[in-house]
């Protein structure tokens, strides 16, 4: 579990750190939304070099994208299958029983390959250079407007960033309860489907009695901390916007007017 | 002169239950250092909950400062007293060590500008400034617990209630907190009241006054000195004596003054010598 990099945030000090995190999301965004309409090489290669340059200015290594990209490689195994497959029309390239796979079937699973590794990469840039506690902040300004329709975006915001630091503590909880049921003789891999199933109640059980209790305890103590509404409290992490945040929106200006020139081409 | 707080003709019982406290008075003066200890279901650490308005009681009246406490005057005495609880990780919540800390100030309103100063004093106050961009999940039991202390000192309370703080620590990280107390107390002496929830004998006799609790009722309310010769009456309420004090009485000697091991180890050494 522990060496999944997709929404880890890992420390450095590139280029992409020291962005505003609202740039970054627009950024991302942005990027994903043209991606969709990608539909010939040179708008795909266009986009390629664009994240190419982001990867760069992270500073990290590649094998930690490398990382990134290696536990969903069977889902982007399996829609090249689908892709090769099912996509019909002419010309046939080779015919294997039934199946037959096409030119244009080939050239949809090699687009679908690179926008879902664009896609997946992009987003990892976003959550490696901004620690969650940013990102929640990032998306409660974002969301500011919605205040206007009475959507609690404060509150929102905060139950976002707790929720997201008692991922490991909850993880670790898992693992140890998996491991005390273990020893009483429980088994999740053997037995029929319905055992299974049946299996993950003794884990479930204990983890949801033990998650409320840390939410009761949490809440007594955010209490006596002086907490008593999200909204009006100060911040200790101040979002900023900088010279860097217009460098970067100007880039993305540049990546989009140019992607629309090569689609229109 | 006021007490810091001052608990008159408390009643209170659980929802469905016998009342736990019935008729129940303590006062804790200014500057004090008060253990409160007890066996586990005594109710001492539904005392806490009850002086910081945790929890609602039936009847009776809690004073700190000369405030009485009400639904008005819940955040004004919530300023004045902090609260250190037993889970290291149920009241860590922030991503990082510095925001844990900084969570209250926000609370309060403090300018941004003014936090990183006051981060800062706060954590070296407990010993952990190096630790200021680390997230919970990296830190030990005892680590947790002083950033607990001191995200409560960051907020400059007058009186600090711990509620068994120490309880889940292993030795050394319990060893530090306790330490780290007592700097606390020998750097602000009477403007800082400490209020110690717990049910070990040897934290309970580092401090000024000892109350002893059982089913809700104020057994023994003394010095340490004192109590700790009622050794069997002890006992009988489930509660031990401090080692030291066992060993005492093993060795035939009974000097109240040397109430923890260490002090008694420091004693009996000097006597060889």
């Amino acid at each position: 579990m522990n060496n999944l990099v997709i929404g880890q945030y890992v420390p450095g000090d590139g280029l992409l750190y020291r962005l505003d995190p609202r740039t970054k999301i627009l950024m991302t965004i942005v990027y994903v939304f043209l991606l969709v309409f990608a539909n010939d090489w040179q708008s795909y290669l266009w986009s390629a070099a664009f994240l190419l340059t982001a990867l760069l200015l992270t500073r990290q290594g590649l094998g930690l994208y490398w990382r990134g990209i290696k536990p969903i490689l069977w889902l982007i195994l399996f829609t090249v299958v689908l892709q090769l497959l099912f996509s019909g029309g002419t010309p046939v390239l080779f015919t294997f029983g039934p199946v037959k796979v096409t030119t244009p079937g080939l050239i949809n699973a090699v687009y679908v390959v690179v926008r879902f590794v664009l896609i997946v990469l992009m987003s990892t840039i976003l959550t490696i250079t901004t620690a969650p506690t940013a990102i929640a902040s990032a998306i409660e300004s974002l969301l500011k407007p919605l205040k206007f329709f009475r959507v609690p975006v404060a509150e929102l915001a905060l139950m976002l960033s707790i929720a997201l630091r008692f991922v490991p503590l909850l993880m670790a909880e898992t693992d140890k309860i998996m491991k005390a049921q273990k020893s009483r003789g429980m088994s999740l891999s053997t037995g029929s489907l319905i055992k299974r199933a049946k299996a993950v109640v003794p884990l479930l059980v204990p983890l949801f009695v033990g998650a409320l209790q840390r939410a009761l305890d949490l809440a007594n103590a955010m209490e006596v901390r002086g907490f008593e509404s999200a909204e009006g409290r100060t911040r200790y992490r101040e979002l900023s916007y900088g010279r860097d945040d217009t460098l970067a929106f100007f880039a993305t200006l540049i990546f989009a007017i140019g992607f629309v020139w090569l689609s229109i081409l | 002169m006021t007490d810091a707080i001052t608990i008159k003709k408390l009643t209170y019982a659980y929802p469905d239950q016998e009342a736990l406290f019935k008729d129940f008075n303590l006062s804790v003066a200014v500057g004090e250092w008060l253990a409160i200890v007890g066996h586990n279901g005594s109710g001492k650490s539904t005392l806490a909950k009850l002086i910081l308005g945790l929890l609602d009681f039936d009847e009776g009246q809690v004073t700190v400062f000369g405030q009485v406490l009400s639904e008005q005057s819940l955040s004004a005495i919530r300023r004045q007293v902090g609260m250190v609880f037993q889970n290291p990780d149920n009241q860590f919540v922030g991503a990082t060590v510095a925001d844990d800390v900084a969570f209250g100030l926000e609370n309060h309103q403090l300018p941004s500008i003014e936090m990183p100063a006051k981060i800062e004093r706060a954590l070296k106050q407990v010993g952990m400034a190096d630790f200021a961009d680390r997230e919970p999940h990296t830190l030990s039991g005892g680590q947790k617990q002083r950033v607990a202390m001191a995200s409560v000192l960051a907020l400059e309370p007058k009186v600090i209630i711990l509620d068994e703080a120490t309880a889940m620590l292993d030795p050394e990280g319990k060893q530090a907190l306790l330490q780290n107390l007592k700097e606390l107390k020998a750097r602000y002496q009477d403007e800082l009241t400490l209020i110690m929830i717990t049910h070990d004998m040897e934290e309970a006799a580092m401090a000024d006054r000892v109350a002893v609790i059982d089913d809700g009722r104020l057994v023994f309310d003394e010095k340490p000195e004192t109590l700790f010769l009622k050794g069997d009456r002890l006992r009988a309420l489930g509660l031990a004596q401090p080692f030291a004090m066992d060993l005492q009485k093993s060795l035939g000697i009974m000097n109240p003054s040397y109430l923890t091991t260490q002090e008694l180890a420091t004693w009996l050494s000097t006597l060889k010598a």
